[in-house]
Formats: structure tokens, C-alpha cells, sequence
């Protein structure tokens, strides 16, 4: 391409993008939403009047987005077990390595933050982690949904609804709870008892970090002008961050509550013992050092 | 019951029973058949750890139980060398013994004969003077000129010196 057509090409490109610009902004005012932002806002939030029907019974469209992320993980693992596992070699492949790499992490976070006990909750916070990040990505596809009253609605993440958020906190909560009465009997689920305030706060740091990156997305989607680049940047990044930082933090404050109410109270008591003896020893010697200090060396 | 933010139990266990299908499906289909197939080429790489480590250790054994063998034969080999060391130096002393008792043999029996010549030749040489005096004597008196004769027997006196 010679340099002249190079040129021609990029005035060409700046052009159509100038027209295209003042063409958009020209052709004058948007029509005026349906709802205000204080109202978009107000549902995104509350969920008062975008309801969806199921089998039914009308609720959230977060829970549609929570069932359809099941179906979709549902299938995908279906899939996974049919097509891929039994295909598993010695040395791995790239998607073998991908699905080990993630199953890996969550059983060495689960080894690492509770080491006497961890089978049940790997298994947990791999389901947890998988549930919201894909829950979180779910929200970039925009599956829609049809409201109650016709409308239709972008999905959001499953756990931008708080009854998502609460179950999920909840769940994680008594799954401690529960972790902490069958390894440490009563004692465990004392310790589990004093973090009373551990459901309420993970519930809502999940369901307000969600909802945030739902709110700020909204805010910018509704004004047009708003809506050119921008969104990459903040619907994007917003969202893949909020998926990778809120399941990382969940699954780590789970393993780390599970690990120290599942942890068993005597071996605790014997290194304090131990200690105890090598410092007194330490001290003995220390002071038959002054005492004799040419014996000693 | 109402509860603020549009909280609703129904729903919460909706997302619940949701939550609980997920993790069946994933524990099933995805999590436990990963989990196993990793624990298992675990557990066969230790075997072959172990396995690779008993050979090791028999082959060090092995290493350990020869380098023993050969440390001994070299302490008899070395053993050996001084036992003919010891047997060359016996024999060299006892062969240099011999040799000076010989040596001491020949010079003892040249000494006697040297000695028996000795003897010999002045017992002849003897017999020679008393001849020659007897001759020299039987001369003078024959001739009876006694500075004559006493002449004549120095000369014959010392022509017998310078013959001897």
C-alpha cells in the first residue's frame, strides 16, 4: 500500500466517523424514556416493578439469571463430562490444564486456610467461586427477559438480586456453622456463633459490589452521550473485576472461618506446651551461659 | 411479611435450591472426576518416585557392598606385596650372609696357601743358601787361599741375592 492511498484511507475513516458523529448528534433529542434515571435506578435496586413470571409465581429477573446460569454451567459440565474427562491424559492438555488449574486453586486456597480439614470445602468454594464469576460475566452477555408487564429486561447477575446475595451469604454462613458442629463438635459451632455478624456482611459486600457495577453501567447506559466508548471501559472492566475480586474475597473468607472453626483445640495446646518447654530451655541455657560461659563454649 | 429492600423468602430459597443444583452438577460432572483423576496421577508419579528411589537404594547398596569387596582385595593385595617384600629382603640378607661366610672361606684358604708357599719358597730358599755355602765352602778349602775364598763366597753370596 503506497503512502499516498494510506493517507486517503485514514481521511476517509476520520470522515465517516466525523459525519456519523454529527449525524447522531443532529438528528436531535432521544425520545424520553419510559422511566426516570431515579426510577431505573430505584428498580435496579428494589426491583418493584420489573417482575418476571415464573412458572407462575413472579420474581426477580436475578433469579432467572441465577437459573439460567445453572443451565448454562449445567450443560457446559455435561458436556466437560462426556466429551473431555475421559479423554484425560498423563500430560496435559491445554483445556485438561484449564479445568485442573481451576480446580487446583480453589483445593490449594481451601489446603492452604484450613489444613485439618478440607475436602467438603474445596468442593464448596469451588462452586461458590464458579457461581459468581460466571454469575458476574452472565451480566456482559444482556440475555434478555420478558417482565410482567411486557417489557423487556437485560438479565443481571444472579447475585445483584438480594435474595441472591443473602442466600449466598447465608448459605456460606451456615455452611461454616455446620463445619464447624461436625469437626469440632460444640465448640465449632461456638466459634462459628461469635462471627454472627459474618452473614450479614458477606451478603451484603457481595450484594453491593454487584449492584454497584449494575448502577454504574445503568447510569452511563442512560444517557446516550455517554454510551460510546465508555461502556467498554466501565461495563467491562467493571464487571470482569467485580467477577474475579468477589469470588476470590468468598471463597477466602470462607476457607479462613472454616479452617479456624474446624481446627482442633489439643494439638493447639501442645505446641503452646511446647513452646513453653524450648523457651525455658532456652532460658536455662542462656543463664548457665553467664554462669559458665567457658563450659558452654 | 414485608421486609425492607423488597426482601422475599420464597425467593431466597428459589436462589438456595438453585444454588444447591449447582453444586451437585458441578461436584458430579466437573470437580469430583478432576479431583480424582489428579489424586491419581499423583499417587501413580509417587509410586514411581518410590519405585525409582528403592532402585536407587538397592543399586547403593550394591555400590556400597562392592566398593567393600574391592577395598579388601586391595588391603590383601597390599598385604601381599609386604609378605614378598619382607621374604625378598629375608632372602637378599640371608643370600649376602653366604656370600661373606664364602668370601671370608676363599680368603681364609688363600691366606693358608699363601702362607704354605711362603713357607715353602723360604724353606727352598733356605736349602738354596745352605747349598750354595756348602759349595762355597768346598771351594775354599779346596783352594785354601783364604782372602780368595772369602772373596769368593761374597760373590756367590750376592749373586745369590740378586737371583732371589
Amino acid at each position: 500500500m503506497s503512502r499516498k492511498k494510506r493517507i486517503i484511507c485514514i481521511v476517509f475513516f476520520f470522515v465517516v466517523v466525523t459525519f456519523l458523529l454529527a449525524g447522531i448528534i443532529l438528528l436531535g433529542t432521544p425520545k424520553p424514556r419510559p422511566e426516570s434515571l431515579s426510577e431505573t435506578m430505584r428498580d435496579a435496586v428494589m426491583h418493584e416493578t420489573m417482575k418476571v413470571d415464573l412458572f407462575g409465581l413472579t420474581v426477580n429477573p436475578g433469579l432467572i439469571s441465577a437459573f439460567t446460569v445453572t443451565g448454562i454451567i449445567g450443560v457446559f459440565c455435561l458436556i466437560i463430562r462426556i466429551f473431555v474427562i475421559p479423554r484425560f491424559t498423563e500430560i496435559p492438555g491445554k483445556f485438561q490444564m484449564f479445568l485442573e488449574t481451576i480446580v487446583g486453586l480453589f483445593r490449594n486456597l481451601a489446603k492452604t486456610n484450613s489444613p485439618h480439614k478440607n475436602d467438603l470445602l474445596s468442593a464448596y468454594i469451588f462452586t461458590a467461586g464458579v457461581y459468581i464469576f460466571v454469575g458476574t460475566i452472565f451480566e456482559l452477555f444482556g440475555f434478555q427477559a420478558v417482565t410482567t408487564s411486557g417489557a423487556s429486561v437485560a438479565l443481571p447477575a444472579p447475585l445483584s438480586d438480594i435474595n441472591g446475595a443473602i442466600c449466598m451469604g447465608c448459605t456460606s454462613y451456615l455452611f461454616i456453622l455446620l463445619g464447624g458442629l461436625f469437626n469440632n463438635g460444640i465448640k465449632g459451632l461456638l466459634g462459628g456463633l461469635k462471627e454472627f455478624s459474618l452473614p450479614l456482611s458477606m451478603s451484603f459486600r457481595l450484594f453491593g459490589a454487584l449492584l454497584s457495577g449494575a448502577l454504574v453501567t445503568e447510569l452511563v447506559y442512560y444517557y446516550m452521550t455517554l454510551s460510546i466508548v465508555l461502556p467498554v471501559l466501565v461495563g467491562v472492566l467493571f464487571t470482569l473485576l467485580h467477577a474475579l475480586i468477589q469470588a476470590y474475597v468468598l471463597t477466602l473468607l470462607v476457607s479462613m472461618f472454616y479452617g479456624e472453626v474446624s481446627e482442633k483445640a489439643p494439638p493447639k495446646e501442645k505446641k503452646k506446651k511446647k513452646q513453653k518447654n524450648k523457651e525455658s530451655k532456652d532460658k536455662d541455657q542462656s543463664i548457665n551461659n553467664i554462669i559458665t560461659p567457658e563450659v558452654s563454649k | 411479611m414485608n421486609l425492607p429492600l423488597n426482601i422475599d423468602w420464597q425467593q431466597i430459597l428459589l436462589h438456595l435450591l438453585n444454588f444447591v443444583i449447582l453444586f451437585g452438577i458441578l461436584f458430579f460432572f466437573l470437580y469430583k472426576p478432576v479431583k480424582d483423576f489428579m489424586d491419581k496421577r499423583e499417587e501413580s508419579y509417587k509410586k514411581q518416585r518410590d519405585d525409582a528411589k528403592n532402585a536407587l537404594d538397592e543399586a547403593e547398596r550394591i555400590k556400597a557392598e562392592y566398593e567393600g569387596k574391592i577395598a579388601g582385595a586391595e588391603e590383601e593385595i597390599s598385604a601381599m606385596k609386604a609378605e614378598a617384600g619382607a621374604k625378598t629382603a629375608e632372602e637378599r640378607t640371608r643370600m649376602l650372609e653366604q656370600t661373606k661366610t664364602e668370601a671370608a672361606g676363599i680368603l681364609e684358604a688363600a691366606k693358608k696357601r699363601g702362607e704354605i708357599e711362603h713357607d715353602k719358597i723360604i724353606a727352598e730358599a733356605q736349602q738354596e743358601i745352605a747349598d750354595i755355602v756348602t759349595t762355597a765352602t768346598e771351594k775354599i778349602v779346596l783352594s785354601a787361599d783364604v782372602s780368595k775364598s772369602y772373596d769368593e763366597f761374597l760373590k756367590s753370596a750376592e749373586g745369590n741375592a740378586k737371583n732371589e
